[in-house]
């Protein structure tokens, strides 16, 4: 057994992050099935959307719901795509399978788990377990001298704030803002909708537009006031060239041209590209009565034993893909500064690849000649004790 | 001329509607929940469904013989229940913190941040008929020419 790579599946609302442990890195896989307005015949399950020719109007159809796994269905026709031989081949009997899934699960989703992969996939192992905890057990492996850390995980579907203590995960502190790069791609098609263009129906080209254009400001009420200036003196202005699906693929941002060009369909963006990833740090700014991130870290920090809390705040690390604002760390890091007491230290690590993290920690337990033993489920277990022992090894 | 004051009267009208709190409320809330979906419209292809007649992806499979187990209809059997359901059920098997509940953030303590419901850009007046931010007469015009009350939620 020694030295066998597992199968490491971060299965996301948004993207699977999945592949052996072999490999440098995980495979990206949206998690969805697409249809698209252009082909009436075919639909787009999970990476066939790279071969969509026209990307416009493009109709979800999600497994996730609120950050859960709700669609079976549609969730096993992604799967058994992402396992097939053109994508990511793998054989579940002889290879051990690590499975996350999203903090406080539901108990039926969790059995349903169970069933899905001993059962119909035959694996020989499984080991179900949250992405923070895998995320955790990354960090630890390049900073083996910490002795807590504070995960902060802004996925598609919301946003968690996880302490880790001596490698224990501390559940009850655990908090969760409902903002996720869901709701900030949907919020972007509701303002520019309203002030420009019709863009309810395009999730797919205004989620890019969000990847390109938006950022974090690092002083809000500063940035609003040169949003508001005219010429030069507004550096925030930019036009972002739509994509046609025939000469542009993909769209892109530029500097606003004096003479407007009859042959692309632009957006004017301005205070848009920062007042969304805002609500992140100001989820009460569209109404939602919960902390931003930086309050919400001190708070939580706060809650904590005192004489590990300076630990905490040298163990500050990003995860998933809504970090990924330009911006992000710094405004991070300044709203924390302000907040924390000065003689504390206060490190932000924001991984190289915030979305393959959790896989990453995958990789690490695979190293670790205990844990198939100790961690896992196997098939035979799962034959004789069915879910009870799945409910009592698995720490979900 | 006719038209103007036509006009001129109707907005006198529909001034002194206001909307009373719950119906804000309300608004809000729906807002909100529409942040959630997946697709504001209709699906294209209502007819384009994982069938039989699209092509089997377990087919590729290397172990082709565990494909027929479990057809569609079981996992719509087995896996029915929605969100709210899962939710609510949860309240009996764990219903003490920590849980989905207990782990959601509580509100700011930072004050509110207004900004206009038209630009963006923050804003110091509200809409008397609807609650809603705007930041100069320019912005409540057309706040009152689009959503204004014209919304019947
Ligand atoms: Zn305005
Ligand atoms: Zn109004």
């Amino acid at each position: 057994m020694s030295g066998k790579p597992f199968f490491v599946l971060d299965n996301g609302a948004y993207t699977l992050k999945l592949g052996k442990t072999s490999e440098e890195k995980p495979k990206l896989i949206p998690n969805a099935i697409m249809k698209a307005k252009s082909e009436r015949r075919r639909l787009f399950v999970g990476s066939d959307i790279d071969e969509c020719r026209d990307a416009s109007g493009l109709y979800y159809i999600l497994p996730f719901q609120k950050g859960y796994l709700i669609n079976w269905d549609t969730e096993k026709t992604i799967w058994d795509h992402a396992f097939s031989k053109n994508c990511c081949p793998v054989s579940f009997p002889d290879t051990p399978l690590v499975f996350t899934e999203p903090l406080f699960n539901f108990q039926p989703l969790q059995e349903g788990a169970n069933e899905i992969f001993f059962e119909e996939y035959d694996c020989c192992h499984l080991l179900r377990i949250n992405s923070v905890d895998l995320s955790q057990i990354k960090y630890q492996s390049e900073h083996p001298d910490s002795k807590a850390c504070l995960v902060i995980d802004c996925g598609y579907s919301f946003t968690h704030v996880v302490p880790y203590v001596l490698g224990k995960r501390k559940s009850d502190l655990i908090r969760r803002i409902e903002v996720g790069g869901k709701l900030l791609t949907n919020h972007l098609k509701d303002i520019i909708s309203y002030r420009q263009l019709h863009v309810m129906d395009e999730t797919y080209v205004m989620n890019q537009v969000k990847e390109d254009a938006c950022f974090v400001a690092q002083e809000f009420m500063t940035s609003m006031a040169e949003a508001q200036r005219k010429g030069p003196a507004n550096s925030i202005l930019k036009e972002y060239v739509l994509p046609d699906f025939t000469s542009i693929r993909r769209g892109y941002l530029r500097d606003p041209k004096s003479e407007p060009e009859e042959s692309v369909q632009l957006l004017r963006l301005n205070n848009e590209r920062f007042s969304v990833p805002e609500l992140l740090f100001h989820p009460s700014d569209i109404g939602l009565p919960q902390m931003g991130l930086a309050e919400l870290i001190m708070h939580v920090i706060n809650e904590c034993q005192e004489d590990i809390q300076p630990h905490l705040l040298r163990n500050l690390v990003l995860t998933g893909g809504s970090t990924m604002f330009p911006g992000f760390e710094q405004r991070l890091m300044k709203d924390l500064r302000a907040l924390a007491p000065c003689e504390y230290q206060i490190k932000i690590t924001m991984p190289s690849d915030p979305i393959g993290y959790a896989w990453q920690g995958g990789k690490v337990l695979s190293t670790n000649a205990k844990a198939l033993k100790e961690k896992f489920v196997s098939k035979q277990q799962y034959e004789e004790h069915g879910h009870t022992i799945c409910a009592e090894k698995f720490d979900i | 001329m006719v038209a103007e004051r036509e006009s001129g009267r109707l907005k006198e009208a529909s001034q002194k509607r206001v909307l009373d709190e719950a119906s804000r409320k309300r608004r809000a809330r729906k807002a909100l929940e529409a942040l959630e979906q997946d697709n504001f419209h209709d699906d294209p292809h209502a007819d384009l469904v994982m069938s039989k007649k699209v092509p089997k992806f377990q087919e590729t499979l290397e172990n082709k013989k565990k494909r027929s187990k479990r057809t569609q209809e079981w996992f719509k059997m087995r896996f029915r229940k929605n969100f709210a359901q899962l939710l609510e059920e949860s309240r009996s098997y764990r219903p003490d913190s920590p849980n989905y509940q207990s782990a959601l953030a509580p509100p700011s303590k930072l004050p509110d941040r207004h900004f206009c419901a038209v630009c963006g850009f923050p804003s110091s007046y509200t809409c008397v008929q609807c609650g809603a931010r705007y930041c100069s007469v320019r912005c409540l015009g057309t706040h009152q020419d689009t959503r204004c009350l014209k919304w019947t939620a």
